[in-house]
């Protein structure tokens, strides 16, 4: 499952393409937060665990500011 | 940094998000989820940064919702101030619910839950969902919440840690800082509305241009454009675009209903209207919207009435007569494009006329967005599957869907609601939840509107019900679901879609289960028309019959248009004279609609007869039903297929042999196979219900079995409907249609200079 295809929680994970890199967002809420571990992100909101698996083989980096879940992803 | 504002997408409006483009985020130095202010020419509003989009880099784009538009009092293409923010998290905040809710127990977390994360300040009206979004009676899809106070003062987060207390006085009664807002301007937005860009940026050119930059034209030297109209089937949108682009510009607008201004005074209905322009003219820059204008400007030789022919005179004048009519933009909306007195479709009056159709997939899944924005939905919910699954269907259905889907909902909970209580418990509406049983329960209660008319259930016939016509099955799919499926194939090879398929052959082989198994597997909307009650007594009704069904065909496309036996309606001409003619003008229009100067865009007609010598030659031609395919009299190996379907659920005994049935029944159609079946599984019934006591039928059901003896008995008093000299007529039929196509232009002539 490609990772805009998974939620979390109620919200939608959107998909934004850019020419050097590719973002994907969230709109949680407050106080989530979110680690990556290989290729897995484990995101925590409203005590629940969410794990999204990220594409294989790329660098990916999570950040979590103000309830914007943001993974970004470069070839 | 000055940024220029855009519309956010449908599915990320409602947020409080600020979409800014990725070139402007470095140079401010701003990261997703930053708050940043956006400070517009009147108005301030803080948002969270959300990532551009692509399409916008290095545009110097940010991109925000109707309601933060509203707020920094900017519209779409201004330009606005866009810094970082640095806003205190909330230690507590109040809110205000408007007087007419009433909810019991605390609702705080579920407040605190949606607005997590969002930049409130005091005074500041969020719109909120409680639940079920539509369903709720206030306000449209949202409960205007009011934020009462904020603890720190100034414009605060809320956090999770926020406490939310609900304030005691009602929402009416708090006046904050922000200034109420007087204009009479109805409350949507561009992001309400879905699938209609193209249209929207089309009226936004014509109206918003012209009332921003008046300079631009006359540096061009011409007027600017005056009018609009919009038409297209009804609940497409036309009335919304309206109010979007009315509440989206800063311009007065004002709105004509045509039975309003009709009055029983000589002269005053013209008057009203008059009015309504000085009005409007009074308070220029203004919109004047007409709905429903061919009720005011129908056709002056079709009116009967006096006052009509000079109410629509009134209109033709204002709208461009001898006094200038100054900065009042009209738009116009009918769904009767044709009604409409020409004079009025001049450059000057209507400028420009916008269609808006039905929307096609991708215009139908952000509707979907639009409407489900506030619904809580069930994870498991494909709004794609459902956008692709509902042909034909225009906004006002969609909305439609997504309503009576909630309803289900909320009847899932009715159980649980005390309706003798003044105020519902929290809890439960917290509960409340879509699903995909209440979104499918949903979708088969309701038909698109502009095929209710004519929409016929689709029967539950798959190609597996169709036993033995390999032949003929593959060549209907060629024809019909190929070319929707893999239109990029037929464009590669430069190919026209065929526009027919006749089906022939003798009764009972099973040309009308054909046409039910093409309406189901093809996904397309299905328009069946029984021959004869197109005709009607009146000279022109019998053609006008056959002209609607085919705009509504094309209004609907893709569609399958099903004309069962064709013969009664289509035979040949110059033979009978006997009806004055009225066979004739329909095998005409016929005719002209399958082949005529209009394109036939994704319809596909398909139909059925057992005498296909008497049709009209002309119907048959190439362009017109182009392929015809011969559903014989089914041969051993197809009829052993029949009996497989016919057998596939019912008990058969050892002794039955499927082989040599087929072997026995030469000559038997479809329909004769069928009845053998049946005839049967009665012999066995019969025998089983006379020889079991009533009492115990319940406990020895399972033990009946259809034997051979029954089957014997069955073909006993089922004979072949076909005999050898009906198979050969057809026979010869098929050879005369093959040599038709093949040596097509030596008949065509020969026949044509007879």
């Amino acid at each position: 499952m490609t990772l805009e295809q998974q939620t979390v929680g109620d919200a939608e994970i959107r998909r934004f393409d850019y020419d050097d890199a590719t973002t994907f967002v969230a709109d949680l809420g407050d106080g989530a937060a979110v680690d990556v571990v290989g290729d897995t992100a484990i995101v925590v909101t409203d005590g629940r665990q969410y794990d999204l698996s990220l594409p294989e083989n790329q660098d990916a980096t999570a950040f979590m500011k103000n309830g914007v879940l943001t993974i970004e992803v470069s070839p | 940094m000055r940024l220029t504002v855009k519309p956010l997408k449908q599915k990320d409006a409602g947020r409080g998000l600020a979409a800014v483009d990725r070139a402007a985020m470095d140079e401010i130095g701003l990261e997703n989820g930053d708050y940043v202010v956006l400070d517009g020419n009147g108005g301030r509003a803080v948002a969270r940064v959300w990532p551009g989009y692509p399409e916008d880099t290095g545009e110097g784009i940010v991109r925000i919702d109707g309601q933060l538009r509203q707020e920094a009092d900017v519209g779409i293409d201004d330009r606005i101030d866009v810094e970082k923010a640095d806003v205190k998290p909330a230690r507590s905040i109040s809110v205000a619910l408007p007087q007419n809710l009433r909810v019991r127990g605390n609702i705080g977390p579920h407040v605190r839950n949606k607005l997590s994360g969002q930049a409130v300040t005091t005074g500041q009206t969020v719109p909120f969902s409680l639940g079920l979004g539509p369903v709720s009676s206030v306000g449209g899809q949202k409960i205007p919440l009011k934020i009462a106070e904020t603890d720190p003062e100034g414009t605060v987060v809320v956090t999770d840690q926020t406490e939310i207390e609900v304030s005691q006085q009602p929402a009416e009664q708090i006046t904050g800082e922000a200034p109420e807002d007087a204009r009479q301007t109805p409350d949507v937005t561009y992001e309400d509305i879905g699938g209609l860009d193209d249209e929207l940026e089309q009226v936004r050119e014509m109206i918003e241009l012209p009332m921003r930059h008046p300079e631009l034209f006359n540096q061009l030297g011409i007027e600017p454009p005056k009018g609009v109209l919009l038409h297209g089937p009804p609940g497409t949108g036309k009335t919304l675009m309206a109010k979007a682009v009315a509440n989206e510009i800063d311009a007065f607008f004002t709105t004509i209903s045509g039975p309003e201004i009709m009055s029983k005074y000589y002269g005053e209905s013209e008057e009203q209207l008059r009015e309504m322009f000085d009005e409007a003219e009074e308070n220029a820059p203004a919109i004047v919207f007409i709905d429903e204008i061919d009720s005011i400007a129908p056709k002056r030789d079709d009116t009967s009435g006096d006052v009509e022919r000079r109410v629509v005179a009134q209109l033709l004048s204002l709208m461009d007569g001898l006094e200038e009519r100054g900065d009042v933009i009209v738009i116009g909306a009918t769904n009767r494009l044709d009604a409409l007195d020409p004079a009025l479709r001049r450059g000057g009056r209507f400028d420009r006329e916008i269609e808006i159709g039905v929307p096609d997939k991708k215009g139908r899944k952000e509707i979907l967005q639009v409407h489900t924005r506030g619904m809580p939905l069930d994870e498991e919910i494909d709004i794609d599957e459902y956008a692709e699954r509902t042909h034909g269907f225009v906004g006002a259905d969609l909305e439609q869907l997504a309503k009576e889907s909630a309803m289900n909902a909320l009847r899932r909970i009715r159980p649980e609601i005390d309706l003798e209580a003044d105020e519902i418990d929290a809890e439960i509406l917290e509960s409340l939840e879509v699903t995909e049983t209440d979104l499918k329960a949903a979708h088969k209660g309701i038909e698109p509107s502009a095929l209710r008319e004519v929409f016929v259930e689709v029967p539950d016939v798959s190609w597996e019900d169709v036993g033995g016509l390999e032949d003929t099955n593959e060549r209907l799919r060629e024809t019909i679901q190929w070319p929707l499926e893999y239109p990029q194939v037929f464009e590669q090879m430069d190919m026209q879609s065929a526009k027919g398929v006749l089906l022939y052959g003798p009764p009972g082989t099973g040309k009308t289960l054909l046409a039910k198994a093409v309406a189901n597997e093809a996904e397309s909307n299905f328009i069946s028309v029984k021959g004869p009650e197109l005709l009607n007594k009146y000279v022109g009704e019998s053609e006008k019959g056959v002209r609607e069904v085919f705009s509504k065909a094309r209004e609907n496309a893709p569609t399958v248009i099903f004309f069962d036996e064709i013969d009664s309606i289509a035979g040949e001409r110059g033979t009978n004279m006997g009806d004055s003619g009225v066979g004739e003008r329909v095998v005409s229009q016929l005719l002209t609609e399958l082949d005529g100067l209009e394109d036939l865009e994704d319809v596909v007609v398909i139909a059925t007869t057992n005498r296909p010598d008497l049709i009209d030659a002309a119907l048959l031609r190439p362009g017109r039903l182009d392929r015809h395919i011969h559903v014989p009299v089914p041969d051993e190996e197809a009829r052993r297929k029949v009996f497989e379907v016919h057998t596939r659920d019912k008990p058969l005994a050892e002794n039955v042999d499927l082989d040599d049935l087929a072997r026995r029944t030469e000559g038997y159609v479809g329909a004769d196979i069928e009845a053998v079946a049946r005839e049967a599984a009665m012999a066995a019934t019969r025998e089983f219900i006379r020889s079991v006591d009533p009492e115990d039928v319940d406990d020895s059901m399972g033990n009946v079995l259809i034997n051979a003896e029954h089957f014997e008995t069955a073909m006993d008093e089922v004979g072949p409907s076909v005999d050898n000299d009906t198979r050969e007529r057809y026979e010869e039929i098929e050879q005369r249609f093959d040599k038709r196509e093949n040596e097509l232009e030596e008949t065509e002539t020969s026949r044509t200079f007879q």
